[in-house]
C-alpha cells in the first residue's frame, strides 16, 4: 500500500480581475471581478515507502501547492488525498505528527530566541523523549554541524545556518514521510552538498522523501524518481535513469583542430553525423545518435581522419532534458 | 493546561522579555496615560462627583484602568495577525497541534510578560494618589478574579479580529477598529456611568465592558456580591462565547485558506 496516495488531485484559486492603472483600481474597487485559477489540475501520484520522488517543474507550474495540498496545509478543490490512510487537511494533527515539512522560503524558527528554544518547543510539541531528542540531536550535529550554532539567536543567522537548523526542525520527531520545498535555495555549494549528503543518508535509512527543488544536482543526487509538473499537470513520471535512457539519445563530441573548421565539407565526409561550429574558429561540435554509433567508433573515425589538436566528450544533462520537457519538445 | 500550552506561553515570555526597551517604554506610556486620566479627572471632578464617582472613587477607577489596559494592550495581535498574513500559517499547519489553542498559549504568556509592570505599576500608583479602598475584602478578592478573566477575554476579541485577515489581506485597519471599540465600550476612555443611557445598554451587551469597567465596579461597590458574581459569569460567558466563536470561524477559513508562493 502506498505511503502517499493522490488521486485527480486539483486546487483553483480566486484570483482579483484587475486591470493595470489607477483607472482599473478604481473599477475594482466599485466592481468586482474574479477570475479562477487552476494551480493543480487533475494530479495522480502515488508513492511507496521508503521512495525518494522529486518534484520539479518550472515556476508557478504547482509545486509548492501540491506540497501544501498533500500536507494538509491546503484543501482540495477536487480529488483525494490519502497520507498514512488519512486525508491529510481532515485529520491534520494526526497526519502532522507522522510528516516533516521544510518550506526553504519560510522558516520554523522563532525569530527572536535561540535555536535550542524552538528544537525543545517542537520536541514538546511531538512528544519526542528526552532520549531520542539527545540522539537525534546528536546526529544532526553530526551531520549538519548544528552545535556551532544551538545558542544563537534564530535571527542572526546566515542562510546556510538557518536552513540546517530548519532541516532539524522538520526531523527532529523522526517522520515517515518528509516534504522539503527548495531545501537548498540560497545556499553556498559547499552546504548544499553537505545538505545533499544528509538528505542521501536519510533516504538510505527508509524515510520517504518528496523533493522540490530547481537544483537538478539536487535531484540528481538525492533523488531516484523524478515527477515532472508544468502547468498543474504531470508531464513525466518514471525513474530519473529511464529519463535519460529515453530522453538522452545524442552525445556530442567538441573538437579542438589544428585549423579553422570548415563545417559544410566535415558535414559532407561524414553526414550521419551533426555538425555545428564552436566557439573559436578552430572548435566544432559533432552529435551523433548513441543508439546508431558506439561513442569508441566515432571518436576512432574523427580522431583518425582530423587528428584533432584536443576533444572532449560531453552528454545533455538532466537539466536540458527538463528543459525540453518544459517547453513541451518532449512527450510522455 | 498541557505542558505544551505552558512551552507555548514560556517562549513569548521569554520574546517579549528579551526586547527589554519596548517593555519598559510601554510601562513608562501606560504611567503616563494615568498621570494624564488623573490630571482631567482631577480638574472635571474638584470636590463634588461626577456620575457617582468622587475624587477617591475616580482614583481607584484610572488606576483599575491602567492595569486592565497595561493587561489588555499587551497582547501580541500583530503576531497573530502577521502568521496569516505573511503565510507563516502554512508552517503552523504542519504541526500537530491545535492552532488556537497554540495561539492563546502565546498570547496569554506575552500578556503574562506584563504582570510585572501592571502589578508594580498599579502598586506605585496606590502608594502615590491613595485611590479609594476597595469596598470589602470579598469585592477585592472578585475584583483580582474580573482582572483574570482580561487573559481569556483579551485572546478572544484579538484572535477573531486577526482571523479576519484572512479576508481583508490586511490588519491596520482592523487593530484600530478593535483598539477603538475596546477603549471606548470598556469605560478605559469614559467611565460607562457617564454615557447616555441607551449607549450604557450597548456597552453591557458587549464583551469589551468586562475590561475596566467591570473589575472597577466591583471593586468600589457599585454592584452588590450577586451583581458582582452575575459579571464574573458574564465575564466567563464571553471567554468562553468568543473561544467557541473562534473555533467556529476557523473551521470555515481553514477550508479557504490561500497561501501564495512557495
Amino acid at each position: 500500500m502506498p505511503i502517499l496516495e493522490a488521486r485527480s488531485l486539483s486546487k483553483t484559486f480566486r484570483r482579483p480581475d484587475k486591470a493595470s492603472g489607477f483607472k482599473g483600481a478604481v473599477k475594482h474597487l466599485a466592481q468586482r471581478k474574479y477570475k479562477n485559477y487552476t494551480a493543480v489540475d487533475g494530479i495522480d501520484l502515488s508513492i511507496e515507502a521508503g521512495e525518494s520522488v522529486a518534484y520539479v517543474g518550472p515556476n508557478g507550474a504547482g509545486k509548492s501547492t501540491t506540497v501544501k495540498l498533500l500536507t494538509g496545509i491546503l484543501k482540495p478543490s477536487e480529488g483525494t488525498v490519502r497520507v498514512m490512510g488519512r486525508d491529510p487537511h481532515v485529520e491534520r494533527i494526526a497526519n502532522a505528527h507522522d510528516i516533516g515539512v521544510l518550506f526553504g522560503q519560510r522558516t520554523q524558527l522563532w525569530w527572536d530566541l535561540p535555536v535550542e528554544e524552538s528544537l525543545k518547543l517542537l520536541k514538546h510539541m511531538y512528544g519526542v523523549s528526552d532520549a531520542d531528542y539527545k540522539r537525534r540531536l546528536a546526529m544532526f550535529d553530526d551531520l549538519l554541524d548544528l552545535g556551532e550554532f544551538m545558542p544563537a539567536l534564530a535571527r542572526t543567522l546566515s542562510l546556510g545556518q538557518r536552513m540546517r537548523a530548519d532541516l532539524a526542525c522538520a526531523l527532529i520527531h523522526d517522520p515517515k514521510m518528509v516534504y522539503l520545498d527548495e531545501p537548498t535555495i540560497g545556499l553556498d555549494i559547499s552546504v548544499k552538498d553537505r545538505l545533499r549528503a544528509f538528505l542521501r543518508e536519510l533516504v538510505d535509512n527508509g524515510t520517504t522523501l518528496l523533493l522540490t527543488s530547481h537544483d537538478l544536482a539536487d535531484i540528481e543526487e538525492v533523488c531516484e524518481r523524478i515527477v515532472v509538473i508544468d502547468k498543474g499537470t504531470i508531464a513525466y513520471d518514471g525513474p530519473i535513469t529511464q529519463l535519460k535512457a529515453h530522453y538522452i539519445t545524442t552525445k556530442a563530441v567538441n573538437l579542438y583542430l589544428e585549423g579553422p573548421a570548415d563545417v559544410p565539407a566535415l558535414a559532407e565526409k561524414f553526414p550521419d553525423y551533426a555538425w555545428a561550429a564552436g566557439e573559436a574558429p578552430s572548435e566544432v561540435t559533432v552529435t551523433y545518435e548513441t543508439s546508431r554509433f558506439s561513442t569508441a567508433g566515432v571518436l576512432g573515425s574523427l580522431t583518425a581522419q582530423l587528428a584533432p589538436r584536443d576533444l572532449s566528450l560531453s552528454e545533455p544533462s538532466i537539466e536540458d532534458v527538463i528543459r525540453r520537457l518544459y517547453a513541451g519538445e518532449l512527450t510522455k | 493546561m498541557s505542558s505544551l500550552d505552558v512551552a507555548f506561553a514560556t517562549v513569548t515570555f521569554k520574546r517579549k522579555i528579551a526586547y527589554k526597551t519596548t517593555w519598559i517604554f510601554s510601562v513608562l506610556f501606560g504611567g503616563w496615560s494615568l498621570l494624564a486620566g488623573l490630571a482631567v479627572w482631577s480638574h472635571i471632578i474638584g470636590d463634588g462627583e461626577i456620575g457617582g464617582y468622587d475624587w477617591p472613587a475616580m482614583r481607584a477607577y484610572l488606576i483599575i484602568g491602567f492595569l486592565t489596559a497595561t493587561l489588555a494592550w499587551s497582547g501580541s495581535d500583530w503576531e497573530m495577525a502577521n502568521r496569516i498574513l505573511d503565510g507563516h500559517v502554512a508552517i503552523d499547519l504542519t504541526k500537530p497541534v491545535d492552532f488556537q489553542r497554540a495561539r492563546a498559549a502565546e498570547y496569554i504568556g506575552g500578556m503574562t510578560a506584563s504582570v510585572p509592570a501592571a502589578v508594580l505599576g498599579t502598586a506605585a500608583a496606590c502608594l502615590i494618589f491613595r485611590p479609594a479602598p476597595p469596598a470589602s475584602v470579598l469585592a477585592a478578592a472578585l475584583t483580582i478574579v474580573s482582572v483574570l478573566f482580561i487573559f481569556p477575554l483579551a485572546f478572544g476579541i484579538s484572535y477573531l479580529a486577526t482571523l479576519t485577515c484572512f479576508v481583508t489581506q490586511r490588519f491596520l485597519g482592523i487593530q484600530w477598529a478593535k483598539d477603538s471599540l475596546v477603549a471606548f465600550f470598556s469605560g478605559m476612555m469614559v467611565p460607562l456611568a457617564l454615557m447616555p443611557v441607551w449607549l450604557q445598554g450597548i456597552s453591557w451587551a458587549l464583551p469589551f465592558v468586562h475590561f475596566t469597567t467591570t473589575p472597577a465596579s466591583i471593586y468600589l461597590g457599585r454592584v452588590d456580591t450577586a451583581g458582582a458574581l452575575g459579571l464574573l459569569a458574564a465575564q466567563a460567558a464571553w471567554s468562553v462565547g468568543l473561544w467557541y466563536m473562534g473555533r467556529l470561524i476557523w473551521g470555515r477559513l481553514v477550508k479557504k485558506v490561500t497561501i501564495h508562493g512557495g
